[in-house]
């Protein structure tokens, strides 16, 4: 029996090595300057873009992409609630996070009424495109085209406009995401969202509403990205709807390939890498976009399974499993 | 014996054709039957009509008396009746014990909330049910497979993982879809030991399709035969080698 479970050894060294990361990087600011720092923020931002889409077209294996919809979501409602109707950003990171959780059913409502593969990402396509509109031509509510500027606030005495505070909001709210994503991985969750994934008939024989899983999964994405939208609005200062645009869904989509489809892992190594990459580029002005591409294909073309896969060679520590034997 | 399930005048009509033709019968604890019939006769419709994959025109089926007819197919098998797939419905990018662990879905406790917050509850179950996967993974001897990624398994392992992923949740039915096609003369011989074991000491009521001759004369208790939708046929396995419908339905008149 013993020789055949993952020994508690290596379940010890997988929580260690999770709980390690959070821990070394509170002491980041002392080695960031206020750039630097910056880039660091937008980091933690991309790594919850990236968790929400791949949970979505990785792991359930759905061809949506209403990715960056969930993301303008959260920013405008954000930016809304603290300018328009005054709340503390803060309060606003939960609300963000609900209101991308609808903007995540109303995706996954496409998809439960049968409209699957190319169909669902040219409907989801759509709907990221639609709300572009939205945020242009509700001028009132979203300032169209200026965009939307928030409030200055001063939170524990500090301006929220200071970075190391913003990035220990970040950090915060980024580690309890990918713990709670986590958690749900390595769950009946987890389990099922894989199944409908790879045989959704086998999987209602088993069953597991496969209605609700994929509901829920787009919901849970919506979540997330809402809220890395809340935190984006901080992040910038200021909304606009440019942002939100098929750019913004191309980067996060390498992201996504780069670190791994369908990996919790690989979407923290993606959008860490590819946000990283350009600031490196900039050594090279005029070749930067040309350099990115390069290195964006090199990777895929040497590990078609992302990052992720080099690490899950290098120990068993990093494997994916979907249960969880603690406790 | 107790009667499990009990199938009443089913049919199947796809605009103008019928698929299922007023097919009843019972399926009493710990029976094994069998249904043969040529291709197209309409074996597979039958199962998905019982499993909830194929709605049927008319006619009823009831689990201990309870209908089921019309319910979705995760209602039905949450109900009890379980099915396998004629081509195979494993998961294979989830290993033997994620597999097995499907299994047990219904089984496993705790709200989305608790397994998001990891809340005891729902680590509990969860722990309670590894257990008892790795427990029928045993049984079959196939333990040291657990952590195996299940597409890189061999055709016959892959059929029985899919067995006990299918009966981990002790169904009281079994819808069996040719457990046997593609296997080994050895792994056949398994197969057969574990349906038997199956009905005999869990009492578990056993449907199964089958093209393999032998399996299906050495395994069932009664035999359903059907061709073109319709029962044309049906008793003990020496009944059916002698019945002359049966005799003609499978190489023509003679």
């Amino acid at each position: 029996m013993s020789t055949i479970m993952p020994s508690a050894r290596q379940r010890s060294l997988r929580i260690w090595a999770f709980w390690a990361v959070p821990a070394l990087l509170l002491l980041l600011p002392l080695a960031t300057n206020a750039y630097t720092q910056f880039i660091v923020n937008g980091m933690l931002i991309s790594v919850l873009v990236t968790l929400g889409f791949t949970l979505v077209i990785g792991n359930l294996g759905q061809l949506a992409f209403a990715n960056t919809a969930f993301f303008g979501i959260g920013a405008y409602a954000s930016a809304m609630l603290t300018a328009k109707f005054g709340l503390p950003w803060i309060v606003t990171i939960p609300l963000a996070g609900a209101l991308g959780a609808l903007g995540g059913f109303l995706a996954s409502a496409a998809a439960l009424r049968g409209i699957r593969s190319y169909y669902l990402a040219i409907i989801t396509l759509a709907f990221g495109e639609l709300m572009r509109w939205a945020y242009l031509h509700t001028k009132p509510l979203t300032g169209g085209t200026d965009g939307l500027p928030l409030p200055r606030e001063v939170v524990f005495g500090i301006s929220l406009s200071d970075d190391t505070l913003k990035f220990y909001i970040f950090l915060g709210v980024t580690v309890v995401l990918v713990k709670a994503t986590l958690n749900l991985m390595r769950s009946r969750f987890g389990r099922s969202v894989m199944a409908v994934r790879e045989n959704e008939v086998a999987t209602a024989s088993l069953a597991i509403p496969t209605a609700r899983v994929i509901l829920v999964t787009f919901i849970w994405s919506g979540f997330v990205v809402g809220c890395a939208g809340a935190l984006f609005a901080r992040h910038v200062g200021h909304v606009f709807p440019e942002s939100f645009g098929m750019l913004h869904l191309i980067a996060s989509f390498a992201m996504v390939l780069v670190g791994g489809l369908g990996s919790v892992l690989g979407a923290v190594l993606g959008a860490v890498l590819l946000t990283a990459l350009p600031e490196y580029l900039r050594a090279f002005p005029g070749m930067e976009e040309l350099f990115f591409g390069l290195i964006v294909a090199a990777v895929l073309v040497a590990m078609p399974m992302g990052l992720a896969s080099l690490l899950r060679r290098l120990s068993p520590i990093f494997v994916e499993r979907y249960y969880r034997e603690e406790s | 014996m107790t009667d499990l399930l009990t199938i009443e005048g089913l049919s199947v009509r796809f605009s103008g054709l019928t698929a299922l033709d007023d097919v009843s019968f019972t399926l009493e604890e710990g029976a094994v039957r069998a249904v043969i019939g040529p291709n197209g006769a309409g074996k597979s419709t039958l199962f998905n009509a019982i499993s909830g994959y194929v709605t049927p025109t008319s006619g009823t089926v009831h689990l201990y008396g309870r209908e089921l007819t019309r319910l979705t197919p995760h209602a039905i098998a949450e109900q009890g009746v379980r099915r396998t797939f004629q081509n195979g419905g494993l998961f294979p990018a989830l290993t033997v014990l994620e597999n097995v662990l499907t299994g047990l879905h219904a089984q496993t406790e705790g709200s989305f909330l608790d397994i998001l917050l990891g809340r005891s509850k729902a680590l509990k179950s969860e722990a309670e049910n590894i257990h008892r996967a790795r427990e029928l993974l045993k049984l079959m001897s196939m333990d040291h497979m657990a952590d195996t990624r299940a597409g890189d398994l061999s055709g016959g392992q892959q059929r029985i993982v899919e067995i006990v992923r299918t009966v981990a949740s002790d169904p009281p039915v079994l819808l069996l879809d040719e457990p046997a096609v593609g296997l080994s003369p050895v792994a056949r011989a398994q197969m057969m030991d574990i349906i038997h074991r199956l009905a005999g000491e869990k009492g578990v009521g056993i449907l199964l399709i089958e093209h393999a001759v032998e399996l299906v004369m050495a395994a069932a208790d009664r035999i359903l035969v059907m061709a073109a939708g319709a029962r044309i046929a049906e008793g003990t396995p020496e009944e059916i080698r002698e019945d002359r419908a049966v005799l003609e339905a499978y190489l023509g008149h003679s």
